[in-house]
């Protein structure tokens, strides 16, 4: 054997420090009171009337920008399937490109881009429009939301739907499928692997997100994690912040598991 | 027999290679035919034609009389059994088998009849709910097949179909395969670089190489009367010589002549050179000096019912194959001898360079 | 017509990549300070980053603990492979699963949960913090990419060299390593890239004096988009695009070479 258990040693060491105890302790100040004692109120904030609204908003918001998401992505994938060999790897290395950007820069971006003195009031006003107002509104934070994630919807997509062996496809046609139902029943059902991965990739990030809602929502839209960084930042209430990022765990944990069950059925029951 | 495919001088490239030049090929109904080659001959790209996958640069699909050229992969009356077999692997046995008839909306009570049919068909009853990854080559082989003919299509496009198995199984899916077409009674169009397959159970053989037709003929004729050394080397061991026609009806081979049945009404007068071929079998053997020509064993091996030999000829210029029944050990000198009709006199191969250097003469 | 429409679409999602970062690089060289009037051409709010010391001091902690969290990340995650081969199935399964935890975690649930860590134990936030907890969620991608490279196969090469009279020790370095070693590559620049990408777990693991060009940018832009940071944008895309153009050469390049 090449290996010696105890090489496994700092990894464990880290595990312990890095991982378990502090995880532990999101739990410990979850379920405490300031004075040490044992409490549910800091889970049960949660149903208070900012935070119930915030949970929702990120959920309808993440929602809507996996699917914007996952709506875009796939016929990208297809495409990029369908390209030639060359022209495969620079349509790949475009969408990796702005990955590497600081996504608060990104961001960033389209705050200029969107602002009420931004470019695309200057260039509305240019030919006479009248100014938008398209800063802090939930559909910024969904742009921000698609723009940021996208990429990471596409790759994973991508990824499996280049691996579909081309006579599976064929095999389809040629037992009478219609491109539609070649679609629906061969393609995007061997392809589940991928679209789940993306929407995990998407999905919890944009549920969790402080900063695009703070940059594109101006402070205005509070969504579930920016509540939550402002209990540990602005309040420095640790209890109720993680009692809150207990619930929301849940949640990821919730959908993950959502998740993995339509991989595991091979995504018959998508369509 | 009346004809159910034709294609008329098909031509197509990738890219700048030609991968067919021409094509002209002709099937029956009923008929058992195959395109044989090596790799790289074209016979694939003219399976996929007939499939619809691809689309000819020039000429015409016939099915039936109609021009098919144009028609999708999905209307035509025609089923493909694909060589990695292509079973969809999100969907159980049953499932693929069903895809066709799904897709056409059929009943499911007539679908599940359909997949007892064709699973009792290919000798795998009750597999129907097993997944694609517990089966094994033979197992996914025959649920492709049972896949491709519930749709009950008039010709089957086999690629290859056994080429990922092992020797022993393949041969007892050669015996499945023509017992399949008996009960079928369907074209089938199937393609190998495998000649004993070929050979075994065809009705019609299309040798294939280069993007060209070599040569079509029932596999007796294939083998007896290969019209060019590239089908005898193909088919078969052989040996094949270059030779000279000496006469009519004689020909010279490495400065020995050799009385044959060809002469100028096949094609090949005095002093044309051509390609010989002597198959193994037909070269007896006698006592050194007695035959035509004489030879040393210069080696032998022993290959279950008889000997194959390797003989140099005396002035060392030619080793001759031979197969016998009898044994005769390595330096023993020979002589040796083959009847007139079994010397296959042939025109050398065309090649584009050939051809073109005959339109120089 | 279906070419014609993957080009569209394509050219569509292009735009839409592209577009934003285009105006931040076109915004940098405008003379005004306005995002919406070009006042001419100028090269001064490059300056204006480059003089600023705060900057330069983001950008140095940015790239020393990404070099060190994806060293350290490398060491203690091909360490770990090595010892986890030789656990048994159930011990390993474990451990992976708690592997896994940092990776599938939301970073904001990482971010706080090491925040209360350090306060726990009580550790001044800073370089250090923000160095271990970079490393925690660097290790989970090392040990992914150099775990498949141990198999079966680099077991019978080590073996192999056992048979043929090398110690332990010199197989270990001239068999296991080298077959390790493009895992623990990708590993290591996978690790840097997480690093200097991060935003979220450094922001709750940081302390007062310390930033990040990532927190710095957060700070700035929450008081108000100053023109240098467009500058910014312009250095780091061409960067990144350089650094990704090169790495796809050397792959091509590599790629041919084997075709041959």
């Amino acid at each position: 054997m090449i290996a010696k258990k105890r090489f496994a040693v700092p990894f464990i060491i880290w595990i312990i420090a890095g991982t378990v105890i502090p995880l532990a302790s999101i739990v410990y100040y979850g379920f405490s009171s300031r004075d040490g004692g044992f409490t549910f109120s800091n889970i049960t904030a949660m149903f208070n009337h900012d935070h119930m609204q915030a949970l929702g908003l990120s959920l309808l918001l993440a929602l809507i920008s996996t699917l914007i998401c996952l709506i875009v992505a796939f016929p990208m994938a297809m495409v990029l399937r369908e390209s030639k060999y060359g022209k495969q790897g620079f349509l790949i290395f475009v969408i990796i490109l702005p990955m590497w950007m600081n996504f608060l820069l990104r961001t960033m971006a389209w705050q200029v881009l969107l602002e009420r003195q931004g470019v695309i009031n200057s260039l509305l006003a240019l030919v006479g429009l009248p100014r938008q107002e398209m800063m802090n509104t939930p559909g910024a934070i969904v742009l921000g939301m698609v723009y940021d994630f996208l990429p990471f919807m596409i790759l994973p997509i991508y990824n499996t739907v280049s691996k579909i062996d081309n006579h599976l496809i064929e095999a389809a046609y040629d037992l009478g499928a219609s491109k539609l139902k070649t679609y629906t029943k061969v393609i995007i059902p061997l392809t589940v692997p991928g679209i789940v991965s993306g929407i995990t990739m998407v999905f919890i990030p944009a549920l969790t997100t402080f900063v695009i809602s703070n940059m594109l929502g101006g402070g205005k839209i509070n969504l579930i994690g920016n509540i939550i960084e402002q209990e540990f930042t602005v309040n420095s209430n640790w209890y109720l912040g993680s009692g809150l990022s207990l619930v929301m765990m849940i949640f990821i944990i919730l959908s993950m598991l959502l998740l993995q069950k339509f991989d595991k059925t091979g995504g018959q029951n998508l369509i | 027999m009346s004809e159910l495919i034709r294609l008329e001088s098909i031509v197509k490239a990738f890219d700048d290679t030609v991968v067919l030049n021409g094509i002209n090929l002709s099937v029956a109904e009923n008929e058992f035919v195959t395109l044989l080659g090596p790799s790289g001959c074209g016979k694939t790209t003219t399976l996929r034609i007939i499939g619809g996958f691809e689309r000819p640069d020039e000429g015409r699909v016939f099915f039936d009389g109609k021009d098919i050229t144009d028609l999708p992969a999905n209307q035509r009356p025609i089923n493909t059994v694909f060589q990695n077999y292509a079973l969809f692997p999100h969907m159980n046995v049953g499932e693929n088998i069903a895809f066709s008839m799904r897709v056409r909306n059929k009943s499911e009570a007539y679908i599940k009849d359909k997949i007892k049919y064709a699973l009792k068909l290919v000798n795998l009853d009750g597999f129907e709910n097993r997944r694609i990854d517990q089966l094994s080559g033979g197992q996914q082989q025959r649920i492709a097949m049972a896949r491709a003919i519930v749709n009950e299509p008039r010709v089957l496009l086999l690629d290859e179909p056994l080429g990922a198995l092992d020797l022993k199984l393949r041969q007892e899916m050669q015996y499945e395969l023509v017992r399949l077409k008996k009960e079928l009674g369907i074209t089938f169009l199937y393609i190998t670089h495998d000649q004993e397959e070929a050979l075994t159970m065809s009705d019609k053989v299309v040798v294939m190489n280069e993007g060209y037709i070599q040569q079509e003929g029932t596999p007796e004729q294939i083998y007896d009367e290969p019209v060019n050394a590239f089908v005898a080397d193909f088919i078969g061991d052989s040996n094949i010589l270059s030779g000279q026609m000496v006469d009519e009806k004689l020909v010279r081979i490495n400065g020995i002549d050799y009385p044959c049945i060809d002469g100028s009404e096949q094609g090949f007068p005095p002093g044309r050179p051509v390609d010989v071929v002597i198959r193994p079998e037909d070269i007896d053997i006698l006592p050194y000096g007695e035959g035509l020509f004489n030879g040393t064993i210069i080696s032998k091996l022993f290959i279950g019912v008889h000997y194959e030999m390797l003989v140099e000829s005396e002035d060392g210029k030619i080793e001759w194959l031979l197969q016998n029944y009898d044994q005769h050990d390595v330096g023993e000198k020979i002589g040796m001898h083959v009847d007139p009709e079994n010397i296959q006199i042939m025109h050398k191969p065309k090649s584009d360079a050939e051809s073109a250097m005959e339109l120089d003469l | 017509m279906k070419k014609v429409f993957g080009r569209i679409y394509i050219l569509i999602i292009m735009m839409f990549l592209y577009l934003p970062i285009l105006t931040l690089i076109v915004l940098s060289f405008n003379k005004a300070k306005s995002m919406s009037v070009w006042k001419g051409f100028s090269l001064k709010w490059y300056e204006e980053l480059f003089s600023s010391r705060i900057m330069m001091g983001a950008i140095a902690n940015t790239f020393s603990i990404a070099i060190l969290a994806a060293l350290i990340a490398t060491i203690v995650g091909t360490l770990a492979v090595l010892g986890m081969a030789a656990m048994k199935q159930k011990t390993e399964n474990v451990l992976m699963a708690f592997n896994n935890i940092p990776m599938l975690n939301a970073d904001i649930v990482t971010g706080i949960a090491l925040m209360l860590f350090f306060l726990m134990i009580g550790a001044p936030r800073g370089y250090c913090t923000i160095l271990f907890s970079h490393a925690t969620f660097c290790i989970p991608y090392v040990i992914l990419s150099v775990k498949p490279r141990l198999n079966k196969h680099t077991d019978s090469l080590f073996e192999a060299a056992l048979d043929l009279g090398a110690s332990e020790r010199y197989a270990f370095r001239k068999i296991v390593i080298p077959e390790l070693k493009p895992g623990i590559m990708s590993g290591f620049l996978l690790s840097f890239t997480m690093s200097v990408d991060d935003f979220i777990i450094t922001y709750f693991t940081r302390g007062a004096g310390i930033n990040t060009i990532s927190t710095l940018i957060y700070s700035q832009v929450k008081v108000g988009i100053r023109p240098s940071l467009f500058a910014l944008s312009t250095i780091i895309f061409v960067v990144a695009l350089v650094v990704l153009i090169t790495v796809n050469l050397r792959q091509s390049r590599q790629e041919a070479a084997m075709a041959r």
